[in-house]
């Protein structure tokens, strides 16, 4: 059990990162060297500055919110939502103050931010599960959110548990040793990491993430680096000319 | 399917990957905020007219041959085998859009369907599935790019037969040609299709605009796009920019045809002469007072339908209102949102394919019809002659009641001194 914790939580992760940061990079790289396309691929009426509204529209999803308002209430929530946990997990490193100008102590969001995310979760799975969208649905989009489903119940769990129920042997100063270690490739696990009540917890939320990271670059997950290029050729950017 | 063709085939899906391609094929998210944009589905229903479901029978494909993640696990994404069954797939995708890209307004990312349908064509042409009237039609364009000679004689005699009815529209000065061709100086050179209605009304506008133009000896559609043949299409459109830069002309006017208006416009590339619609021709005579119209002429409600290539792919949307706003006092729009026009359901190639299509046609656009009743107009103007033929056959098969017309031949018949 020992060794199987230890090669989740410290080869694993090494692995994940790096294909996932690799694996990112190539495929982008490989995508954005390809031949531009000659042609405009704009939708009218024009809107200036289009960079302006490309920034909208990808960040925004008005078109969403204007033909499916619920789905937009929830992909907002979850994106948002996913946001915060990237920041929260970047507190979990060490401190920045940056993230500190709305002061709150780590892990922000007093677990809400996990529960919301979670329950935008499941209505993006479910609503996969009804005509048409059923229909569309292929088996990754399933994975993936059933995988970032587990991720996130598990890794809200350690919150939860902490906040709600009063327990407290697994702490930010832990996982702040756990990861920086990791960082500075002299890897180290406290003995609250992987001995204490809820290290299962955070052993299954750790080898959910790595599975999720290592399918990231070939997955439609990659739709978070190229919707803002994509809704640029929408709004009338063509390779080459003045795009303002 | 033997490998050898499977091969030829690929290399052809290949060539259409470029960066854009690659951002449409890879980012699909299958959200289904796209369901409801397509007439055809919003009109017949079947889950296989949604655009992402047509998309996704070309990315299929993709994932199979052009992604490393076909060959270790195929199943996560469903990726397919490029077979016959996938060919009639393809082609009951690609023959069933209109390539409007109304679902490209919808979709978070602005995929381009018509852009992925571009591959399932290029792949039927490929395997020789497409259909054929259109690439008959596309050679015999080019043959007449060819050997212009062999024509010209034919064409010279056939467009002095519609002199006298020019001059019935619009009078000239004596010893001016009504329908001047190959004038070598020329300003504009208007780019007609095969067809009087095409050229009479259009000539007549241009005299009474004392403009300095001149016929193209060519038609502007363009088959080589209907059917999706890159080099078909390349060869169509450059007869008439040779011709253009030959006669030095200033301004090619296309006729009201979206297909031509779209390819010339965003294809052509930089060239020494710009390119209009008809549309935005009249719309200029009529702000510099070069023509004049009288509103009496148009009795009762007047509707426009933007043809998808011309307006919300191309962007002349102003200028056919500004020209409505001088016909008539009564004006209903379709929509509020031009973006969010139906498709007339003909574009694409399904008109041309005529009779063939005719069905499909007249069953994937109800939700046209039920737009244009709604409206009340008993005049429903367009600007694009496939758009005209199918709401024509539209008219007749649903008994609209509807007078469907060209907005130019509408200017040309509310011509004032
Ligand atoms: S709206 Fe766009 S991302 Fe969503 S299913 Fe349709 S094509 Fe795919
Ligand atoms: S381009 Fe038009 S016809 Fe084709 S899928 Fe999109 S909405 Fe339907």
């Amino acid at each position: 059990m020992e060794t199987l914790y230890y090669i989740i939580l410290v080869p694993m992760v090494y692995v994940a990162f790096g294909v996932f940061f690799i694996g990112t990079a190539i495929r982008l790289i490989k995508i954005f060297r390809e031949p531009k396309h000659p042609t405009t691929l704009q939708i009218f009426p024009e809107k200036k500055p289009k960079w302006l509204w490309a920034l909208s529209d990808t960040f925004l999803l008005p078109t969403v919110r204007k033909h499916k308002p619920v789905l937009w209430v929830f992909l907002i929530l979850f994106h948002v939502g996913i946001l915060l946990l990237i920041i929260g997990h970047l507190e979990l490193f060490g401190e920045f103050e940056i993230f500190q100008i709305i002061p709150h102590e780590v892990f922000l969001g007093k677990g809400f931010v996990g529960l919301i995310v979670s329950i935008s979760l499941l209505y993006l799975l479910f609503r996969r599960f009804k005509s048409p969208v059923r229909e569309l649905s292929v088996p990754e989009d399933y994975y993936l959110l059933v995988l970032l489903f587990l991720i996130v119940i598990f890794g809200s769990q350690m919150d939860w548990a902490r906040r709600w129920y009063e327990y407290g042997e697994l702490d930010v100063e832990h996982y702040r040793m756990y990861l920086s270690s990791l960082l500075h490739f002299q890897p180290e696990l406290p003995y609250e990491i992987t001995d204490t009540g809820h290290s299962f917890m955070l052993v299954l939320h750790v080898f959910f993430a790595n599975l999720f990271l290592m399918f990231f670059p070939f997955s439609q997950s990659m739709h978070s680096f190229l919707s803002l290029p994509m809704n640029k050729l929408r709004r009338g950017f063509v390779y080459g000319q003045e795009n303002t | 399917m033997d490998k050898k063709t499977r091969d030829d085939l690929l290399k052809l899906f290949q060539s259409k990957l470029n960066e854009a391609m690659r951002f449409y094929l890879e980012t699909c998210t299958r959200c289904g905020v796209c369901t409801e944009a397509c007439h055809v589905h919003a009109s017949m229903g079947q889950v296989r007219y949604i655009a992402a479901y047509r998309s996704e029978i070309v990315r299929r494909l993709y994932k199979k041959y052009f992604k490393g993640r076909g060959k270790f696990w195929p199943s996560v994404g469903e990726a397919k085998e490029l077979s016959e069954i996938a060919l009639d797939e393809l082609f009951d995708a690609a023959y069933s859009c209109t390539g409007c890209r109304r679902c490209m307004v919808y979709c978070p990312f602005g995929i381009d369907t018509q852009q992925l349908m571009s591959i399932a064509k290029l792949l039927l042409i490929g395997a020789n599935t497409e259909p054929e009237i259109l690439t008959l039609l596309a050679d015999t364009s080019i043959e007449k790019g060819k050997s212009l000679e062999l024509f010209k004689e034919g064409f010279l005699e056939g467009i002095k037969r519609l002199e006298a009815d020019v001059l019935e529209k619009w009078q000239t000065e004596a010893g001016t040609t009504a329908i001047p061709v190959d004038v070598e100086g020329a300003d504009l050179l208007y780019v007609a299709l095969a067809g009087a209605h095409s050229i009479i009304p259009a000539a007549a506008v241009f005299n009474a605009a004392g403009e300095n133009w001149a016929l193209s000896f060519f038609e502007a559609v363009n088959f080589g796009a209907f059917v999706g043949d890159p080099t078909k299409t390349k060869l169509i459109l450059d007869r008439i920019v040779n011709e253009a830069k030959r006669l030095k002309i200033k301004e090619v006017c296309i006729c009201e045809c979206g297909t031509a208006y779209r390819v010339m416009k965003q294809l052509a590339g930089k060239q020494p002469f710009k390119v209009s619609a008809i549309t935005e021709v009249h719309a200029r005579y009529l702000k510099e007072g070069r023509i004049k119209v009288d509103k009496s002429k148009l009795n009762g409600a007047v509707t426009y339908h933007d043809p998808c290539q011309i307006a919300r792919n191309a962007g002349v949307i102003d200028e056919p209102r500004y020209i409505l706003q001088h016909l008539t006092d009564n004006f209903r729009e379709l929509t509020d949102d031009p973006r969010y026009n139906w498709c007339c359901g003909g574009g694409g190639g399904l008109v041309a394919m005529g009779e063939d299509t005719l069905d499909f046609r007249m069953k994937s656009s109800k939700v046209k019809v039920d737009q244009v009743k709604a409206t009340g107009a008993n005049i429903l103007a367009t600007a694009c002659e496939n758009c005209h033929t199918q709401l024509s056959n539209l008219n007749d098969h649903y008994d609209m009641g509807v007078n469907v017309q060209f907005l130019s031949s509408l200017v040309a018949d509310a011509l004032v001194r």
